[in-house]
């Protein structure tokens, strides 16, 4: 390093930014300031802030959110942007997917990424793409060998040496079909006592969703375990996105879809 | 005589290591009558594998060089490439599969798909190759084909389609039911040679009529008629036969066969596999440019009577000379013809031509448009093309990825030092990712490679094909520098010392730039620098970038672009503006806030789950970033990305900690920014050791 850059270099130096010798204030460099900004600026960006305080934040601690829709709507492409926007936040994310390879999770959250970039046209993601990975850990389990016991002990391998400390839980492939109160409630349980917030993608069926009955069968059995559910609604060439539940009451209903090329949630009317 | 194309198949064997290709290459050969006994890959009778004919090979039991053989089948030409399952090696897999028509990917029916199978697969798509996929070791414990099928289709995105089913599976693996023949397959005799057809057993009916359906289903999508058959329920085996063939040159299908070579078992079928669903040369587009022709993309056709268009794919040094892989792809290459090396311009007398079978070889007349053979003591580089002397073409530039690892050495004596010079030269024509080069400071000989194993052949290499005794240094991982923000310059170059003087002026700015190593643009108008210092300017900036101030390792990511500067009629020359270009650099190169560039490796980890946890922390230790784990039946995959510099002694650590039951594969992923604490470290070290070099000196 040359040492005209060496001597402006205070001496303790942390995530956060480097402390001065007086302890007051601290320094912020350029390049730090700008990916701080960037991350701002995306997470003001998102429309999720719409449906409760800030994004990431929709759900209490030890809370469960779900995302319903029918296959291949695009349940995974909204998980994966509530990651990404606590990702943004430093938040820990832990992504377990029961029905994909970690290769594919892993593209799922580059194409997300890459459209977020484009919409935002940024031309340097490498670093920002850099500093969220550390805060993601994908699982994926076969979905006959996922259980609660076996993610504890999977979450207490992390933990314990100091590896991840998961914050927001996505579970991606669950099946809802089958009977799942026993293990929710044993993963209420998980999430309460780590303070998780933690996320499900629900997959719903065609016939199951009427105008008389908004919510699908296999979530209204649980749905009192829940404390905000957002569904996925194809309408014509459209998915609109539609908060059945949230955590406090909306005093604007938010008019959000996605968007058909990149899956990116937006706000305002389709095609507009 | 000239061979029917549509019966010539070329094709490559490639696999995860240890998924059993070579056993099964073995077993090819055997049935193909080109060898009469067979010898496993670690044999206790030690004569070995035929295809590992290196000493070192048979030793290690794997496959280094890519040796190519033929052998025929049913009336069929097979020309078949074994290629290196390490990750080390994939320069080899990648140089067989560009002069290939199909492959056949083998799988372990225990292991499934590992992430080599998955680098090799990235591979022969870019290169767009169809494959038939062969499951093998299905007598294994723990097998399941279907397992692998299911993971071709998830995790390579194939279109994996059965075209067999096992009958029993590990110790009661008895045989095969093809679903096209509708025929239960059983292999008789001492080595499997003797073919038994049965009908279906009793008990598999079932599973085989869901399994039939499944793959009409998926053929049809290939051919109306195929269609149309299928709606009248009366499917011939010829038209699904057809329909699969179709697929498979698309890349549409890949039809999964299964099998046991290690017991003899389902290799025939393969082979009959590979002449029914495996495309003829006449069946692959291939391109070369002309260069007489502003680079302009022309075909190639696979037509002995045409004018000769052929590449060079591989040399090898051995007790005959200079031994030069070949494919021809138009035209035919006779004994005693002139061709032209495009690259050099060299015309070259063809002496012998011959067809390889592993280390034997049988000389022939001629090689025919399609074909794979061997030219001697033709001086040529890998990867050159020769052509008739009308023509002018030259075979796209092979995808080559740069060394990663280096590593000093030294030899013992004089007669070693000449020793290693000889197989330094031969190596590094045989091998483009293969590099050496002397430090100019320390005048020590440094090697460059893929990997730690990479190197590690070579060195053994020399050692026991050429006599030459040398001594390693400690690895040393090829680090980059990069500039992360623009920065502004404004030069003199100004020198009167008598005689002539030396005067330049350049002035512009350098910018980081992504996917590029070096960009040079000149916004230069109204001649303030005149046109032909221009290149001077450039040449200066360039040799900058081939050793950065921070660690000395070369720069890249760099677009510079000069705006403005001054001449003088007397004092400027070439030589003053490179200097100038130089001497900005060096004034400006801090301000650009410079960084360090590590590589970065794709670390897969296979372990029984009970180890998970120290897998990760091991991972953990050494600065990687754990993306996600796997929980697959009996076994835990963790896959992360960790710097290289942190790998070295990987596999013993892992080794101990996991009682040799986990094991692990890497690839370089990616260059990336080293951490302040890192990079710091590294430079106080760089300092430390230049001034050491001067204190010495």
């Amino acid at each position: 390093m040359s040492p005209d850059i060496e001597s402006t270099r205070p001496l303790a130096f942390s995530a956060q930014g480097a402390v001065l010798p007086s302890g007051k204030g601290r320094v912020i460099y350029l390049r730090e300031r700008s990916l701080s900004m960037l991350k701002k600026e995306i997470i003001l960006k998102n429309p999720l802030r719409l449906i409760g305080g800030e994004a990431g934040h929709i759900l209490p601690s030890g809370g469960f959110g779900a995302v319903l829709a029918r296959a291949g709507v695009g349940k995974t492409a909204v998980l994966v942007q509530i990651a990404l926007d606590s990702l943004l936040r430093e938040i820990n994310v832990l992504h377990i997917s029961l029905d994909q390879p970690v290769s594919k999770v892993c593209l799922w959250y580059e194409e997300v990424f890459n459209h977020v970039g484009k919409q935002y046209q940024l031309t340097n993601t490498n670093d920002l793409w850099e500093a969220i990975l550390p805060h993601r850990f994908i699982m994926t389990f076969n979905a006959e060998g996922f259980s609660i016991p076996r993610l504890e002990e999977r979450i207490t391998d992390l933990t314990e040496q100091g590896i991840f400390y998961p914050q927001v839980v996505l579970v991606d492939g669950l099946s809802f079909d089958q009977e799942v109160r026993e293990l929710l409630n044993e993963m209420k349980i998980v999430a309460r006592e780590n303070n998780l917030r933690v996320w499900f993608a629900v997959r719903t069926h065609r016939d199951d969703v009427t105008d008389e009955q908004p919510v699908p069968d296999n979530f209204a059995d649980v749905a009192d375990l829940f404390d905000a559910a957002l569904q996925l609604t194809p309408e014509g060439s459209q998915v609109l996105v539609k908060p059945i539940k949230t955590p406090e009451e909306l005093e604007e209903k938010p008019s959000l879809y996605l968007d058909p090329s990149s899956l990116l949630i937006k706000d305002g009317e389709p095609g507009k | 005589m000239k061979p029917d194309i549509q019966k010539i198949r070329n094709i490559g064997i490639s696999a995860h290591i240890d998924a059993g290709k070579t056993t099964l290459t073995e077993r090819i050969l055997f049935y193909c009558q080109k060898i009469h006994s067979i010898h496993d890959v670690k044999g206790k009778d030690g004569v070995g594998a035929t295809m590992d004919f290196m000493e070192l090979e048979k030793e290690r039991g794997i496959t280094i060089a890519s040796a190519a053989t033929f052998c025929t089948w049913k009336g069929h030409e097979i020309n078949i490439i074994d290629t290196p399952g390490h990750v080390d090696f994939t320069i080899e897999v990648e140089r067989s599969l560009r002069v290939l028509d199909g492959g056949i990917l083998v799988l372990c029916s225990v292991g499934g798909v590992q992430s080599q199978s998955i680098t090799v697969d990235r591979q022969m798509a870019r290169y767009k190759v169809p494959a038939v996929a062969f499951v093998n070791k299905c007598d294994r414990s723990g097998a399941d084909p279907f397992r692998v099928i299911r993971q071709l289709r998830d995790k390579l995105g194939h279109n994996a389609i059965a075209i067999q089913i096992p009958i029993g599976l590990e110790a009661k693996f008895e045989g095969v039911v093809d679903l096209v023949s509708m025929k239960a397959l059983y292999f008789d005799g001492e080595s499997g040679e003797v073919i038994r057809e049965e009908e279906i057993p009793a008990n598999l009916l079932e599973k085989v009529e869901k399994h039939r359906e499944e793959l009409i289903d998926t053929a049809s999508m290939y051919s109306d008629e195929l269609m149309e058959q299928a709606l009248e329920g009366e499917v011939t085996p010829a038209v699904l036969m057809e329909a699969i063939r179709l697929g498979t040159l698309e890349r549409g299908i890949t039809p999964v066969f299964m099998g046991s070579a290690y017991k003899n078992k389902g290799v025939q079928p393969l082979l009959d596999g590979v002449t029914k669903y495996l495309p003829n040369p006449g069946d692959v587009q291939n391109t070369a440019v002309d260069l007489d022709n502003n680079e302009e993309t022309v075909e190639l056709i696979a037509d002995s009577s045409k004018p000769l268009t052929a590449l060079a794919f591989k040399l090898e040094d051995g007790r005959y000379g200079q031994l030069t892989y070949i494919r021809v792809y138009q035209g035919a290459l006779a004994k005693g013809d002139t061709i032209v090396n495009a690259r050099t311009g060299k015309k070259v007398k063809v002496g012998r031509v011959a067809r390889m079978h592993a280390d034997q070889m049988e000389d022939l007349d001629m090689l025919h448009a399609g074909t794979i053979g061997a030219l001697f003591g033709v001086d040529c580089a890998s990867g050159d093309t020769f052509n008739h002397p009308s023509l002018s073409y030259s075979m796209t530039s092979m995808h080559v990825p740069e060394p990663v690892i280096s590593l000093a050495i030294q030899p013992a004596d004089n007669k070693a030092q000449i020793n290693m010079s000889k197989a330094l030269n031969r190596f590094t024509k045989e091998d483009p990712t293969f590099r050496t080069k002397v430090d100019p400071e320390t005048n020590e000989t440094i090697i460059s490679g893929m990997g730690e194993l990479h190197l590690e052949v070579y060195v053994e290499r020399m050692r026991r094909e050429y006599a030459a005794e040398v001594t390693t240094g400690k690895p040393q991982v090829a680090y980059r520098e990069t500039i992360t923000q623009r920065a502004e310059f404004n030069y003199t170059h100004k020198k009167q010392t008598g005689g002539s003087g030396q005067y330049g002026r350049v002035a512009g700015y350098l910018e980081p730039i992504v996917g590029e190593d070096f960009v040079f643009e000149s916004k230069i108008v109204g001649g303030s620098i005149p046109t032909q210092y221009i290149p001077a300017v450039e040449k200066g900036f360039a040799s900058c970038m081939e050793k950065g101030a921070l660690l000395g390792y070369p720069i890249t990511g760099v677009k510079i672009v000069i705006n403005d500067g001054s001449s003088h009629s007397v004092d400027s020359s070439e030589m003053a503006f490179a200097a100038a270009a130089r001497g900005a650099f060096r004034d400006i190169y801090f301000k650009t806030n410079p960084a360090i560039l590590e590589p970065i490796m794709k670390v897969e980890v296979e372990t029984p789950p009970e180890y998970q946890g120290a897998v990760m922390g091991l991972l953990n230790q050494r600065r990687g970033i754990i993306l996600g784990t796997q929980d697959q039946d009996t076994l835990c995959f963790v896959e992360a990305e960790v710097p290289l510099a942190e790998m070295f002694g990987y596999s013993t650590v892992l080794r101990s900690s996991t009682q040799g039951k986990a094991q692990f594969t890497m690839e370089f992923a990616s260059y990336r920014k080293a951490p302040k604490g890192v990079a710091e470290e590294l430079i106080e070290k760089a300092a430390l050791a230049k001034k050491d070099k001067s204190k010495v000196a």
